[in-house]
């Protein structure tokens, strides 16, 4: 496969909120222009452009890719918008990255955008039309509800005590306290978690990551151009994705199958063998407490069933073996969905460049991975980053 | 033929509706707050300036879509303009026919640009011609929102 060495060399990011006066061009461009100044960079020196962003219904405009487009700094040049629901964000960075790799361009813009306030009274509105029509929507349901069933699954199947998965809330709303962007940080104890409202259960109100407003961009270049812009580049080392089942009802709900293909494929590009001891630092998708335990599997970097009892032991931990999510993830920093996503791997830059501030992970990492989950629950996005 | 032909009336299928339950919540946005602020408090049409690109946007922006430079600079555009173009429409969206045609055109503003698609009023479609100079009319402060129909119409000048 000739493919060009990709990095990763500029990111920026706005506050997630629950409610932006920005437009959602206004917060793209906000992004974008911090993700160029952060590496000295002009609109000039960009090729193309790749853009991630959710459900057109999420900003109440259809087309939201073409309306976001002169935010996102597309305008006279090719640009692109890509879509797999919640795995947008880390999805758009490989898009970004084939752009280059291929040898097409040699720079990138990469964009991430969601307006989620201006879905009312609430995103679960627009998400109710993701289930089938025919089967299942006659139910009324909401994701809510097929993470419950999903939860409870895995948590049935290995054992797992609801509290040990309540430390991950924990943990990651207590690592956004040292993030300036964050939403929902906050210090609280397990049984704050344990005691919340139970929406469907066994997930209660804590377990869940918030609604927001907010975008992230990160600009990418070829090896050559790399070097010229920064000493310090974050090369793409693997990328990887894959795609279950559309049928919910036809897959091992406790166990992320697609996540492991993904993250398979970006290990051999990446040359990994043993990802548990190459893997310094992980920013997996966890939009839901469980969801971090059940990633951390599919990535390979727990046995099955044992994430919960690694985070449970600190390993997890920002000053632990293998930290996850020191940013504070989602839980802690918010979720507006593609940009989210694509905050876990800026997350990864800043951490591999040592430039992460008070979230800065001990012992100078050397490689990093960032993870994103949706679609209809069965896409999983994988990039791999080196210094 | 396809199944859809064969279908004649909803009886002869199991047919149902559905919706997307949602409704949406907009804000106006940074430049947005600014420029309709203006229309709403002092009558004015404001612009917003990218020194470097020697632009004037309209309707503003925050930033500039050419050099990315935050827009800092804003001026009146004033309210009188010319139809660059126009079309008189006949029905609804629904397609009913309307009673009163309504006159739309984009009216550019010199040393903009851009411009603003609105109304035309005062003046009859078959008096209506491309190139012809029209203004703005407001509705009376009391009654104006932050909206762009706070700006009645444009009528020719
Ligand atoms: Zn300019």
């Amino acid at each position: 496969m000739a493919m060009r060495k990709v990095a990763v060399v500029g990111a920026g990011m706005t506050k997630f909120m629950r409610r932006a006066q920005e437009t959602g061009r206004e917060l793209a461009f906000q992004a974008s222009r911090m993700a160029l100044d952060s590496c000295e960079m002009t609109l000039d020196d960009i090729d193309a452009v790749a853009l991630g962003t959710a459900p057109d219904a999420f900003d109440g405009l259809h087309m939201k890719g073409e309306y976001l487009s002169d935010g996102a700094g597309a305008w006279h040049k090719p640009y692109m918008r890509c879509y797999v629901g919640g795995g947008t964000g880390v999805f758009a960075a490989i898009q970004g990255w084939y752009h280059v790799a291929s040898g097409l361009f040699d720079t990138c813009l990469v964009v991430c955008e969601e307006k989620m306030s201006s879905c009312q009274p609430h995103p679960q509105g627009a998400f109710i039309t993701i289930f089938d029509h025919t089967t299942e929507r006659a139910l009324k349901p909401n994701l809510v509800w097929i993470f419950a069933l999903e939860m409870n699954r895995y948590m049935t199947v290995h054992g797992i005590e609801k509290k040990d998965i309540a430390r991950v809330a924990v943990k990651n709303k207590r690592n956004a306290l040292d993030h300036p962007c964050a939403q929902l940080a906050a210090d609280i104890t397990v049984e704050d978690v344990l005691n919340s409202e139970v929406l469907a259960w066994p997930v209660q109100r804590l377990d869940i990551s918030p609604t927001s407003d907010g975008a992230v961009a990160i600009v990418m270049a070829a090896e050559h151009v790399a070097k010229r812009i920064t000493d310090k580049p974050a090369w793409v080392r693997g990328v990887g994705w894959s795609l279950d089942t559309a049928y919910w009802t036809s897959r091992d709900l406790y166990y992320p199958k697609y996540v492991e293909y993904a993250a398979r494929m970006a290990y051999d590009m990446a040359g990994i063998t043993e990802p548990r001891k190459e893997i310094h630092v992980v920013e997996p998708y966890d939009p839901f407490d469980y969801k971090e335990l059940h990633h951390l599997e599919g990535l390979l970097l727990a046995d099955k069933g044992d994430a919960a009892r690694l985070t449970a032991e600190g390993v997890t931990a920002r000053d632990g073996n293998m930290p996850v999510c020191p940013s504070g993830g989602m839980l802690g920093v918010g979720n507006p969905i593609a940009a989210a996503g694509l905050m876990k791997v800026s997350e990864i830059f800043w951490q591999l460049r040592g430039e992460a501030g008070k979230r800065q992970v001990p012992g100078q990492p050397q490689t990093g991975l960032a993870q994103s989950w949706g679609d209809l629950m069965q896409v999983g996005c994988v990039v791999i980053l080196g210094v | 033929m396809s199944l859809v032909e064969r279908i004649t009336s909803f009886a002869d299928a199991k047919v149902w509706y559905g919706n997307l339950p949602i409704e949406s919540l907009y804000t106006v946005g940074i430049a947005g707050e600014k420029f309709f602020r203006a229309i709403k408090d002092r009558g004015v049409i404001m612009g917003s300036v990218c020194p470097s690109c020697n632009l004037t946007y309209l309707p503003p922006m925050m930033y500039c879509e050419r050099c990315f430079a935050e827009l800092e600079e804003w001026v009146e555009v004033g309210t009188k303009g010319t139809v660059y173009t126009y079309t008189v429409v006949g029905v609804s969206l629904g397609g009913a026919p309307l009673e009163q045609p309504e006159i739309l055109a984009l009216i550019k503003i010199e040393g903009a640009h851009g411009g603003l698609v609105h109304r035309l009023g005062e003046v009859k479609p078959e008096e209506t011609e491309i190139g012809m100079p029209v203004e703005a009319v407001l509705k009376p402060k009391k009654d104006r929102e932050g909206s762009i129909l706070d700006i009645k119409h444009f009528k020719p000048a």
